[in-house]
């Protein structure tokens, strides 16, 4: 028996075919070294070549600066609600259906602006996936 | 309260973990091997147990805890967690999935080169899973002893022998199906007693036990002492959870049940979905502790609030119901967090030391969660909330900068990896080591009870300075295995390989 996703770092050696009916069940991680290449040719493309190389490089970097823009977004309006809530006199008296704002803020305000950055991430991360595909395709 | 509650709650989850766990073995034996099984999983599944996994004590029993003792300020921590999730999309998730690394010291070598990383990686990561074990413990002794009037020892130690069960029977096999279960029945068991006790409050249906509220009570009493914590000890509790969840061990083996890094993402936009819903019911109880039960705060057990509410303002039959429920939800948390750590701390000490095989994994489950038990039995219980926040500091000051820098920097060499990873170990440990002796009054205090604010930094600066000095060091396959990290896959009309 082989079981419970035991990551193995040594490959496992082929056993007898399994009996029909049963299919070996296999640790996940073993497995990922044994499967073949899921490269694509996208892949391929990459590491090839020098062009392809340089579109990984610019791939990687329109990620990074990408979840960079976003997440000092994010933080950034995490502090603005703080800033708000310490120094603005009369927004923790101000009360909406008898829930007083900075309660309403923290407790609930600030989870549709997660899904919201959450939302736009996704989305222009994808993009930037599909317009690195069209690049290598068209190649 | 009447013991037989707390009893047959906690069976009932037992009982219900088991038989899931024993039916989603056939399944996955049946249909095809288990690993592609698993790559069809749906994301809302997979995101269910996600959430089920990393909704733990903390956030069950720990933020409502927190709100009796400090208020406004506590919003923090579920703000916190979730947002952890957010890092975890923006930075972590797609590419690690790409990775086909299983545990974090499997991606360490893999990146690095390096078998001597991969030693220092798999010893922090059985520490941060180490720590993480103990709060749930402590989660566990408390549920027992204010549900059933049992010694605390009881609770520690049923989780321990349910989870050792369970893992080394190979029930966990099928912990998707698990998780996914548990994250419904912990949203389900706040959200119920949670509606019912709103109905009461407003006197839309019955009355409350103690006759109706008196005109005029304050549900938002200012917090004292007014103002709470500083803006530093605000600022550095975010650092930590913000960056503490993408290292924590058990979160990533969950990501590699996508079939690909887009379904990763989508699965990371679910959980938040699903944590944003969640963490509106600890904020209630925490509320509504505050104003009808004051007293857990001074006896210092205000963990326990969200354990008594429902009891405390709904009479009767219903009372007791509501309570069970509550108790089952509590320990899910406690069962689904421990029992998805000892797996993957497992993984990580069987592959290291045991040489892998299925009895070498065995022995390390044991010892993945006999360990915390021990130091869970020695110690007090603390805030919950706060004491698992300390670990998000730990993570974030060694396994996060691993990630993060391994993920998007090319020059990051193994020298600099163990350095860095050190140092933040180092400092961050002796920083919560200190803050214990050092007197309430002391400047010093904040800085060194909430460390991530200084530790995540000189973590982060001694990875790069020490890479920049040691670029000879670097993997000659990092810039294959960085391009594996970002390039899309096939479109998903490829299928899965057959075989």
């Amino acid at each position: 028996m082989n079981d419970d996703g035991v990551p193995q770092s040594q490959p496992v050696p082929p056993a007898a075919p399994p009996a029909a009916g049963r299919v070996r069940v296999v640790a996940p991680g073993s497995q990922a070294r044994h499967l073949p290449e899921l490269t694509s040719v996208s892949q391929e493309v990459a590491e090839q070549s020098a062009v392809g190389e340089v579109m990984v490089r610019s791939l990687i970097r329109s990620q990074l600066r990408l979840s960079l823009v976003v997440a000092f977004g994010f933080m950034a309006a995490l502090f603005i609600g703080t800033m708000v809530l310490r120094w603005v006199p009369g927004f923790s008296a101000w009360r909406i259906l008898g829930i007083p704002a900075p309660w309403l803020m923290l407790g609930a305000g600030v989870y549709p602006v997660i899904g919201a950055c959450a939302w736009l991430y996704v989305r222009a991360a994808t993009k930037n996936e599909n317009q690195y595909r069209d690049l290598v395709e068209e190649k | 309260m009447n013991p037989a509650v707390g009893f047959t709650a906690v069976i009932a989850v037992s009982v219900i973990t088991a038989l899931i766990g024993i039916y989603g073995l056939r399944v996955s034996r049946t249909t095809s091997d288990f690993y592609v099984a698993s790559r069809t999983v749906r994301p809302w599944w997979n995101a269910s147990a996600i959430g089920g996994e990393y909704l733990s004590a903390a956030s069950f029993l720990g933020i409502a805890g927190l709100i009796m003792i400090s208020g406004l300020d506590a919003l923090w921590f579920p703000i916190g967690y979730t947002a952890g999730y957010l890092m975890l999309l923006f930075f972590v998730a797609a590419p690690l999935r790409r990775s086909g690394a299983y545990t974090i010291p499997d991606f360490a070598e893999a990146r690095l080169g390096s078998t001597g990383a991969r030693r220092v990686t798999s010893i922090l990561v059985v520490m941060v899973g180490w720590l993480y074990i103990v709060p749930q413990l402590h989660g566990a002794a408390l549920t027992i002893r204010t549900t059933t009037g049992l010694p605390s020892w009881v609770g520690a130690v049923a989780v321990v022998v349910i989870v050792c069960l369970t893992v080394m029977t190979g029930g966990m096999r099928s912990i998707t199906f698990v998780q996914a279960f548990q994250f419904w029945l912990k949203l389900t068991a706040l959200a119920v007693p949670a509606f019912f006790i709103l109905l009461l409050v407003t006197g839309t249906a019955g009355t409350l036990p103690g006759g109706p509220l008196p005109a005029g009570t304050d549900f938002f009493p200012p917090s004292n002492p007014p103002g709470g914590g500083s803006m530093y000890t605000t600022l550095s509790l975010l650092v930590a959870l913000l960056f503490g969840t993408l290292g924590l061990p058990h979160v990533l083996v969950r990501f590699y049940t996508n079939p690909d890094g887009a379904a990763a993402r989508r699965t990371t936009l679910i959980v938040l979905g699903l944590l944003s819903i969640f963490y509106l019911f600890p904020t209630i109880f925490g509320v509504l502790g505050r104003v009808f039960l004051p007293g857990l705060a001074e006896e210092g057990t205000p963990d326990a609030t969200v354990l008594l509410l429902p009891g405390a303002l709904v009479g009767g039959m219903g009372g007791s119901l509501l309570t069970a429920l509550v108790v089952a939800g509590a320990f899910a948390a406690f069962l689904s967090t421990t029992s998805g750590l000892v797996v993957s701390l497992a993984g990580v000490i069987s592959q290291d030391l045991l040489g892998g095989s299925v009895r070498g994994f065995r022995i390390a489950a044991v010892g993945a969660a006999v360990v915390p038990l021990v130091v869970a039995l020695g110690t007090d219980s603390l805030a919950l909330a706060g004491t698992v926040g300390l670990v998000f500091a730990f993570t974030a000051s060694t396994v996060c900068p691993l990630l993060l820098l391994g993920i998007w920097w090319r020059g990051l060499t193994d020298a600099g990896a163990v350095a860095g990873m050190v140092v933040g170990g180092v400092l961050c440990g002796a920083a919560i080591m200190l803050a214990a002796r050092v007197g309430v009054d002391s400047g010093w205090r904040d800085v060194l009870a909430q460390p991530a604010a200084w530790t995540v930094p000189a973590s982060f600066i001694t990875m790069v300075l020490v890479s920049l000095a040691t670029p000879r060091r670097r993997s000659p396959g990092a810039a294959r295995f960085m391009s594996k990290l970002h390039v899309p896959e096939r479109p998903l009309a490829h299928p899965g390989p057959s075989r």
